[in-house]
């Protein structure tokens, strides 16, 4: 039976499911991440999130070489890979519970919270390692955590944050911050207010590059009318919003990854828009306007490779309001 | 005189038969035309014109010119419009570099010493493409019996002009207006009038802005009738005292005669709401010199751009009104205080924007619904400025500043920077113009037609040399030149920037490109000689504008740092119908398989080339309304 207030868990061979009265999220230790949230029994998840490293090289990363100084966080991008996984139930760090080590479980077992940490180890050179926390509460919050470890002797980050693709194309988002594309240094413009967007617009720079970013955001409400869930003829809109926590963060919601983007030389070369792609991000480089053949971004927008990051946010179900 | 092609490959060949640059006032027959802006002494050759293209100038239709020339295998081309957009000719994008690099080896003519004249560079060159261009017309009963003259407001790059099969003229300089007396060839009935264009002379060499590379009549082309008496040129100086209460007002006016001169002329100057405040009235001579006072004078500026209204007004000997020649006045004050530059007392802030003009469909063809929709840009961003780079803009816009209180920097069509700067460097080992005398007559006509045409519009403040041409002789030449004729106005020029050898010589600013806010603020610390301006900064290409703080700071803590133009107002792109999808793209540099290229530099503006603003332009608008 299940209970109301409680998580009830399964452990899994390979994965561990938490669930509640209207949620259900696994967390695959074989996929190496969160690979289903689903709310109201929708899916939010189309692939498990993963950290980004990676913008699509703007005109100035490409006139003042940064893309070149930071080309292994393209291939970190898209070829970091989950080395650990650690669970805690209750606050009780337990041991990881895969086969045979979940035999000692039954089909009724609940908890107050349970954290799962997820460590990425990037394919950089030194390597370093970011951790990935989901903490779920009773009720079905969901925080995140991400932590980056710097090490000495990589270079400078584009950005560092957490991609969530979505299996489906959204209709748009609302959020709270600051009105139009933003970045560190580049922010003094945008109004405080909250703002609602059609769509995925991919601002349409004659070269597909990074963009859509929004700083200092307190949440982002994504709203979708259709599942790949072919046995759900429903196509009301759902929605699912990211709440900061603590400090506010930065995100993009785009049909594309940094790579698509980065591939194309012109809009009409970028595939058909598919799925959605959420990026939170807890720190941003800014993206420069001196000159564009050579001149650096400011020292203060920079990311240090070589020291840690961190930034966490919450998952909720619903619009923002709720 | 016969026309000969050898003209396009000798620099000192660059005007023949030209009417000399005056001001772009017009003629009215009455009161009522000039009010309502319609003159019919102006009859517009736009529309379609006959048409052959050829790949070089060996294969062109020689003596198309001709009244009995076979002409019907032309085709028809709407004037104005580029060339190349019109599907004859290769559309190419490329910056710096020549657009013959990896193609031609040239050195321009004397670069490499008085002995070399580089012949035939142009005139048998492979790849210079040549339009013949065919108009019949008849004049309009209002300019019939009258001296008419044919202006066109822009050809690019070099052409020769036949009337009725006789050699009129020839004109360089493809964004000055070349105008050509016509008065001589007209005949009764249908005229013929036949342009040949041609893609490259040694106006190459001068006109190497980044930009797309076009050619053809891509601007107006009209008659205008002279009246038996006109005003051929006017001159306005209007400023204020010291105490900017007593408005002062210069006038000089020149004046011809289809025969005697003879007459009389009358002047006033109204306010804005058309109340008569001043009058005067003298004999029809050559030449006119009138002054006055205007007290408790309202100032033009950019947040209040009053105009005054001067009326001309001819008479014959019996009286009646042959020309009405309205132009707008604003007067105002610049001056240089301690080293900083005051309008009307007040330290002139430049929030300015460079802009090319660009029309995603046509080019360089502006249309006025452009030019309105860019001034509406600049009003809900607060941009107060706008440097016209790197070549005069279409008359009108000069008008739209005037009304709209934009400050002009206004700019000769001139840039070489591919002969002094390689491979992201300066090497200056050969450059035009240099100190090199065969160059330096046609970058001197160059400043007087910028000068002559635009000297009586409140909105320029600044006198542009051109850009990113190094510095020379030649520069200092024309710097002198626009101080001798234009004391009420600044020079500004770059260059010599990179030449610091010219710095007491050239430019009355300190004007740099690119240059880091710390830079700034070192030549701001160390006894500068002259204020600052940032002629190109925030280089918008791609999603940039990061930084703009630091700039905006300066303003703050240095009087004598005065702003600047971002580089650049709108994203130079062209739209063309994809042919995978059938849908309509834009493209830009290297798309049209044009090499040697620089693909999406061109791409820097703070619009779309579809004129949809970046999003950066939120930034622009906050930064610059700072100190709006």
């Amino acid at each position: 039976m299940a209970n109301t207030t409680n998580l009830n868990l399964t452990f899994g061979d390979v994965t561990l499911g938490v669930s509640g009265a209207r949620f259900r999220y696994i967390f695959a230790y074989d996929r190496g991440g969160l690979e289903s949230l689903v709310r109201d029994g929708k899916e939010w998840l189309y692939r498990t999130p993963v950290p980004v490293f990676w913008r699509a090289t703007t005109d100035n990363d490409r006139g003042n070489g940064f893309s070149q100084r930071s080309a292994m966080w393209l291939g970190a991008d898209l070829f970091t890979h989950c080395t650990h996984v650690a669970v805690a139930v209750d606050g009780q760090a337990i041991p990881l519970p895969i086969a045979p080590e979940n035999n000692r479980y039954t089909d009724h077992e609940t908890a107050e919270k349970v954290a799962i940490t997820f460590t990425y180890t990037t394919p950089t050179v030194p390597a370093t390692t970011v951790d990935i926390t989901y903490e779920v509460i009773a009720g079905g919050g969901l925080t995140v955590a991400v932590h980056y470890h710097g090490a000495a002797g990589l270079p400078e980050l584009p950005a560092l944050g957490l991609r969530i693709v979505m299996p489906t194309l959204a209709q748009g988002f609302d959020y709270q911050g600051l009105s139009g594309e933003t970045y560190p240094d580049r922010m003094a413009g945008g109004q405080p207010g909250t703002y609602h967007v059609a769509g995925l617009p991919v601002t349409p720079y004659l070269v597909p590059q990074e963009c859509g970013m929004h700083m200092a955001t307190d949440w982002v409400t994504v709203t979708r009318e259709r599942t790949l869930n072919n046995a759900d003829p429903n196509h009301q809109a759902f929605q699912l919003t990211v709440r900061e926590h603590g400090t506010p963060f930065a995100f993009s919601a785009l049909p594309y990854t940094p790579a698509e983007l980065e591939n194309a030389t012109h809009q009409e070369e970028l595939p058909a828009p598919r799925r959605t792609v959420l990026t939170i991000y807890g720190a941003v480089r800014g993206v420069g306007g001196i000159d564009s053949w050579g001149a650096d971004v400011e020292p203060q927008y920079h990311l240090a490779g070589d020291t840690d990051h961190s930034f966490q946010f919450e998952i909720v179900a619903g619009d923002a309001q709720v | 005189m016969k026309a000969d092609l050898r003209w396009l490959d000798d620099p000192q060949t660059f005007r023949i038969n030209q009417v000399p640059a005056h001001s772009d006032h017009r003629g009215y027959a009455t009161l009522a035309e000039a009010t309502a802006h319609h003159s019919r002494f102006v009859q517009s050759l736009d529309g379609q014109w006959a048409f052959q293209f050829a790949r070089d100038p060996q294969h062109r239709p020689v003596g198309f010119y001709q009244p009995d020339y076979d002409r019907t295998d032309f085709d028809r081309l709407t004037v104005p419009g580029h060339i190349e957009l019109a599907g004859y000719g290769q559309i190419q994008y490329i910056n710096t570099a020549y657009p013959w690099e990896g193609k031609h080896y040239r050195r321009p003519a004397y670069s490499r010493g008085a002995d070399q004249p580089e012949q035939g560079m142009f005139s048998t060159d492979p790849e210079n493409t040549v339009g013949a261009y065919v108009k019949r017309f008849t004049l309009a009963p209002a300019l019939q019996d009258k001296r008419v003259s044919i202006e066109f407001d822009g050809v690019e790059q070099a052409m020769f002009l036949w009337l009725n099969g006789q050699f009129v003229g020839y004109a360089e300089d493809s964004f000055s207006r070349s105008e050509f007396d016509l008065t001589p060839y007209l005949q009764p009935g249908e005229n013929l009038l036949a342009v040949e264009v041609f893609k490259h002379s040694t106006a190459a060499f001068l006109e190497d802005q980044d930009m797309f590379r076009f050619s053809g009549i891509f601007r107006s082309v009209r008659l205008v009738a002279k009246p038996a008496l006109h005003l051929e040129d006017l001159t306005i100086r209007a400023g204020a005292d010291a105490a900017l209460t007593t408005g002062q007002l210069a006038l000089t006016l020149r004046l011809s005669a289809a025969n005697k001169l003879a007459g009389a002329v009358q002047i006033s100057l109204l306010d804005a709401s058309g109340q008569p405040l001043w009058t005067a009235e003298r004999d029809a001579a050559a030449t006119i010199q009138l002054t006055t006072e205007l007290p408790h004078v309202h100032l033009w500026s950019h947040h209040d751009p009053y105009l005054y209204r001067l009326q001309v007004t001819l008479h014959n000997p019996a009286g009646e009104c042959v020309e009405v020649v309205p132009y707008p006045v604003g007067f105002r004050r610049l001056e240089m205080k301690d080293k900083v530059i005051t309008l009307n007392g007040q330290r002139l802030i430049i929030n300015g924007v460079n802009r090319h003009e660009w029309d995603a469909h046509r080019g360089r063809a502006v249309t006025l619904t452009d030019m309105k929709h860019d001034l509406r840009i600049f009003h809900a961003n607060h941009i107060n400025a706008v440097r016209t780079c790197h070549y005069p803009d279409q008359p009108i816009w000069y008008d739209l500043c005037d009304r709209e209180g934009i400050y002009m920097m206004a700019e000769n069509n001139l840039e070489t920077h591919g002969t002094w700067q390689k491979m992201g460097a300066v090497e200056p080992s050969y450059n035009v113009p240099d100190d090199l005398p065969q160059w330096q007559l046609a970058v001197l006509d160059r400043a007087k037609s910028n000068y002559e045409m635009f000297k009586n519009h409140p909105a320029i403040l600044f006198w542009s040399l051109g850009n990113e041409s190094y510095a020379g002789e030649d520069l200092v030449a024309m710097d002198a030149y626009y101080h001798h004729v234009d004391p009420t106005r600044l020079t500004h020029y770059e260059g010599v920037f990179q030449n610091r050898v010219y710095a007491d010589r050239i430019s009355d600013v300190e004007s740099r490109m690119y240059n880091p806010p710390r830079e700034i603020e070192k030549y701001l610390q160390n006894a500068p000689a002259k204020p600052f301006l940032d002629c190109e900064y925030m280089h918008d290409m791609g999603n940039s504008l990061g930084g703009m703080a630091s700039y905006d700071a300066l303003l703050d803590r240095y009087p004598m740092y005065q702003g600047g133009f971002i580089w650049d107002f709108i994203d130079q792109a062209l739209w063309v119908k994809d042919d995978v999808t059938g849908r309509p793209v834009l493209r830009y540099g290297g798309d049209f398989d044009d090499r040697h290229s620089d693909y999406e530099f061109s791409g820097d503006g703070l619009l779309f080339a579809d004129r949809t603003p970046k999003p950066a332009l939120q930034e622009v608008r906050y930064y610059y309304g700072q100190h709006d």
